[in-house]
């Protein structure tokens, strides 16, 4: 009798325990002891710019590597800053929030019209050339685009006024083959995202898209890019350019570039994983004469440098 | 109080256990299933609130990633009011960079710095709970990451009391169902309890009724369906048709054509194929009721019969009982280890014992020492050889020699060995004196046949002797030589007296048979003897009874008897004293008594048996030959009568108003018993006749 009562009452014992489980202890914390916070104003510093034609988890990404291997190199304080859009990457150039652009050459050429910024490298695709071009992409079961006369009243997005790859190139290429822009359907702006250019033209908001070329290799985890097919690609033009503003010392300029043209990608396996990073090779060394063709471009196509 | 609390639930009654043990357990089930569920739920409440802290804080956590980045302040306050205000639940949410700056929050009027100096032990996702002025708060951390960087830190505070209150309101609604569904059970146990104790009530009952007496109940449920309707047979012979109580499985006899024959259980095997067996079994109870009312029918049946067979059992045990008691062998039996399982009545009374003193002892516990070890002896060689024993044992109890014939038989059990020793035994003392009585008789038989034979061969020189002597007498005229052949004469005519006895002990004399008047008879031998008796003093009474008349015999020969008689009693007597002659009637049997009574010095009673043997005589040598009463007896048993001796006579015999002489014996008195007519033929013929 006794002990069919003991298990009956650590039966009884057991199901109250498990009713009554316990949290962790807590800890107590007033929130009453209140104080005014004020932001910590930010040392000062090489203000880095990447020209907004990714995300700024992408633009950090590919770049702060860079931007840390920038300040060790150089001993100078090297601060990545993410303007919004093309506009604004400019504006913050011109109102000296950016030290060191690095845009692609119809923005640079804007920013040296402008605002008297100087090209000191431009950058190695990883194809090996230090030249770029813009392609022309579409669905690929749209069957009535299958070459650049089929783009004739059609929609076309391109990924900024700004843009080079995306637009500038793309534009003087349908000029050249007799292409204006009253010749499309509509030309919208996809706010300098490559992204939401593929995206646009994957979802069939838009009958083509243009892109710098190697940026699908950007979204292929995210959609199937066997969904869509490039019809043409623009003319090589001179590629990405890092270019400084007038307010820094020669040596400050010298350091730097310096620095890039010292990144070796083939022996040094730490400048290797920064240039993965970053999604280009090397560096060359480049003035403003070698975007003159730039230049040209933009007048053909009747686009204001200034 | 354990104990009291048992007997109070001992004594409670088995519907209110079913449902008090049923209410505790539904309670208990309830209350463990809605603790264990309601624990359940709220560790899922719980942790759903937490997931959604966390998954709020990661997705801000993202969101706010682009805004750090650009150092976007307006939207990441935008983001995180929002994120306030989306959830009523959530207290705060502010946002650090990597050096634990504080760069946007919901606060309203400061921040609080007690929230920067939580030591976070938190591990990865879990929040901490920290309990604040405004209650316990979850405070979810979720870092904002890019690569191997950390660019700063989003935290969310989410109100634990509303989390709490949900849990509430889930254990109340858990309570609630608990109740509700545990008193729906107790309904249902009721209802349930009511339903088996109704059932087993019955059995109650009918179990009642048996232990009164009553065999014919009916404990299982009145069958709704019989097997004749349901197999459409309406045989009315068949004893399941006529019985209305019991299912027909039940029944021997049954004339269905599938049922095998026999009785419950053993037709149960072909009954479980039939349609009727499928269409009115029961539940387990109802199994137990029809096999409980099966069961009284098969006890009493078996009652009956048991007591029919116990009353002829009694009846027979009576007879052997009766037979055991009233025979006058004595009967015993033994076990193996020689203990009395059994003892007859004689074999107790003989030895003075009850059955109690006899039943489970052993011979040592009854017998003597020497007997005990000797029977013993005697039964191990019975139970060891499996031999009977016969013999014949004397033995002496209460001065009294008596002679047994005892048999001792092993007794075999069923599987042939000896499972104890039955002993018989049987009084044979009579039987041994009549032997010594034969063996006697025919010693006189011999020793008369030899004495007529030899008085016969001498009767006859003897004769001749007595006559020449008395021829001598008359020739010869010497005194001294006349003397001579007096005695001569004299001692011839004692031995020719001696040879006439001998001839009358061998009833080889000469019988006269008449009527005899008995009185007179006595009287003529009263008269002739009475003057000689008188010269020593002696006197005869004779008491005659005129109801005596005549009987059929030899009158010389009878008188020869009395006087034998009469002789005998003088010389009990020798001098001084009084005989007593009486003749008596005796109304019951017709036949005459006469008896010769003294006032003699008496016969020993080891001597009263070997008085009528011939030649025993008490006398001094010379004074008798020990023939009297061997030839009286004779005479008297040839005339169909007895004579016995007694000693002292009784009062009958010696009336107390007759004076017995001062230095008188005790006395002696002999009876002699006659018919008072008999028939000529009745008197035996004299085997050797005279010459």
């Amino acid at each position: 009798m006794t002990s069919r009562l003991l298990l009956s009452l650590l039966l009884v014992a057991s199901l109250l325990l498990v009713g009554c489980s316990e949290d962790e202890p807590p800890i107590t914390v007033s929130l009453e002891k209140r104080q005014e916070i004020s932001i910590q104003p930010r040392q000062p510093a090489i203000t880095y710019a990447y020209l907004p034609q990714y995300s700024h988890t992408e633009s950090f990404q590919r770049h702060h590597q860079l931007v840390e291997y920038l300040s060790e190199a150089t001993g100078l304080p090297v601060r990545q800053v993410f303007p919004d859009t093309f506009d604004h990457h400019l504006s913050m150039f011109g109102q000296g929030e950016i030290d060191v652009s690095f845009s692609n050459p119809f923005i640079y050429v804007k920013l040296a019209n402008r605002y008297g910024a100087r090209a000191m490298a431009r950058i190695i695709e990883k194809n090996g050339r230090a030249e770029f071009r813009g392609q022309i992409i579409a669905r690929r079961d749209n069957d009535r685009i299958t070459s650049l006369a089929d783009c004739r009243g059609k929609s076309w997005v391109a990924v900024d006024p700004s843009s080079a790859g995306g637009y500038l190139f793309p534009l003087g290429h349908f000029f050249d083959h007799g292409l204006r822009l009253d010749d499309f359907r509509e030309v919208v702006f996809a706010g300098g995202r490559q992204e939401n250019v593929i995206l646009g033209v994957y979802a069939g908001l838009h009958d083509i898209g243009s892109i710098r070329e190697g940026s699908l290799q950007v979204v292929a985890g995210k959609i199937d890019l066997g969904q869509l097919k490039v019809i043409d690609h623009s003319p090589w033009y001179p590629g990405w350019v890092y270019a400084h503003s007038p307010r820094l010392s020669a040596d400050t300029v010298d350091l730097i570039r310096n620095a890039l043209l010292a990144l070796d990608y083939q022996n040094n396996a730490q400048h290797r994983a920064i240039l993965d990073a970053a999604n280009f090779i090397g560096f060359v060394p480049s003035d403003d004469q070698d975007f003159d063709r730039i230049r040209t471009l933009s007048q053909k196509v009747g686009l204001n440098l200034d | 109080m354990i104990s009291d609390l048992t007997r109070f639930l001992h004594n409670l009654r088995f519907r209110t256990k079913i449902t008090l043990g049923m209410t505790c357990m539904l309670v208990f089930c309830g209350i463990g299933i809605g603790l264990t569920l309601s624990s359940m739920s709220s560790e899922a409440l719980l942790e759903e609130g937490k997931k959604r802290g966390k998954a709020m804080t990661t997705g801000l956590a993202f969101r706010l990633t682009e805004p750090l980045l650009a150092m976007d302040f307006l939207q990441m306050s935008n983001l995180l009011d929002n994120a306030q205000r989306q959830y009523d639940d959530i207290l705060y949410v502010f946002l650090t960079d990597a050096g634990a700056n504080v760069l946007s929050h919901t606060f309203a009027g400061g921040f609080p710095t007690d929230l920067l100096r939580i030591s976070d032990t938190r591990s990865e996702g879990r929040p901490l709970l920290l309990d604040t002025e405004q209650g316990r708060v979850y405070d979810f951390s979720a870092p904002i990451t890019l690569g191997n960087n950390t660019l700063g830190t989003v935290r969310l505070g989410l109100s634990r009391s509303a989390i709490d209150a949900q849990i509430k309101r889930q254990q109340m609604a858990s309570l609630v169902s608990t109740l509700a569904v545990v008193g729906v059970g107790v309904m249902l146990s009721l209802w349930f309890a009511r339903t088996i104790t109704h059932r087993l009530n019955r059995l109650r009952s009918s179990v009642e009724e048996i232990v009164t007496g009553n065999l014919d109940v009916h404990a299982g449920t009145t069958l709704a369906k019989y097997c004749w309707q349901i197999m459409n047979c309406h045989r009315q012979e068949c004893p399941a048709y006529g019985d209305k109580q019991r299912r027909c499985w039940y029944l021997a006899g049954t004339l269905c054509p599938n049922c095998q024959v026999g009785e419950y259980p053993f037709k149960m095997e072909s009954c479980r194929q039939c349609p009727v067996f499928r269409h009115n079994f029961g539940d387990e109870l109802q199994d137990l009721a029809e096999a409980f009312d099966a069961m009284a029918v098969t006890v009493k049946n078996h009652i009956e019969e048991l007591t029919e067979r116990e009353r002829t059992i009694a009846r027979q045990q009576g007879i052997l009982k009766t037979i055991v008691n009233v025979t006058p062998d004595f009967i015993t039996l033994q076990d193996r280890d020689l203990r009395y399982t059994f003892a007859g009545k004689s074999f107790c009374d003989y030895f003075g014992l009850t059955e109690a003193d006899v039943i489970g002892k052993n011979d040592f516990a009854i017998f003597s020492e020497t007997r005990a070890r000797s029977n013993t002896e005697e039964d191990r060689e019975i139970l060891a050889t499996g031999k009977p024993l016969a013999k014949e044992v004397s033995i002496k109890r209460a001065g009294e020699h008596h002679w047994f014939h005892v048999v001792k038989v092993p007794v075999h059990d069923q599987d042939g060995s000896i499972m104890g020793i039955l002993l018989t035994a049987r009084d044979i003392t009579m039987l041994k004196k009549f032997q010594e009585q034969l063996i006697q008789s025919q010693k006189l038989e011999d020793l008369g046949r030899l004495a007529g034979g030899v008085a016969h061969e001498i009767n006859t020189p003897l004769g001749i002797i007595l006559g020449y002597t008395q021829l001598l007498m008359d020739d010869i005229h010497d005194q001294e030589l006349l003397d001579g052949l007096k005695t001569i004469e004299k001692q011839t005519k004692v031995c020719r007296k001696i040879v006439a006895d001998l001839l009358g002990y061998s009833r080889q004399s000469q019988s006269v048979v008449g009527e005899v008047a008995i009185n007179e008879s006595l009287q003529e031998v009263i008269n002739l003897v009475e003057h000689a008796f008188f010269l020593n003093r002696i006197k005869v009474v004779f008491l005659p009874d005129t109801a005596v008349t005549t009987l059929h015999g030899d009158k010389e020969r009878l008188r020869q008897v009395w006087l034998n008689l009469l002789n005998n009693a003088a010389d009990a007597i020798g001098q001084d004293g009084l005989i007593i002659v009486r003749s008596r009637l005796l109304p019951d049997t017709q036949r005459l008594e006469v008896s010769v009574a003294d006032t003699g010095k008496g016969v020993a009673q080891h001597h009263l048996g070997k008085l009528f043997d011939p030649f025993f005589t008490t006398k001094q040598v010379g004074k008798g030959t020990g023939l009297g009463l061997s030839v009286s007896i004779g005479i008297i048993k040839d005339h169909g009568g007895t004579i016995t001796a007694l000693s002292p006579p009784p009062p009958p015999f010696f009336p107390d108003d007759l004076p017995k002489p001062k230095n008188g014996g005790p006395g002696t008195v002999f009876i002699v018993e006659l018919p008072q007519t008999r028939s000529t033929e009745t008197v035996s013929p004299p085997s050797i006749s005279t010459t």
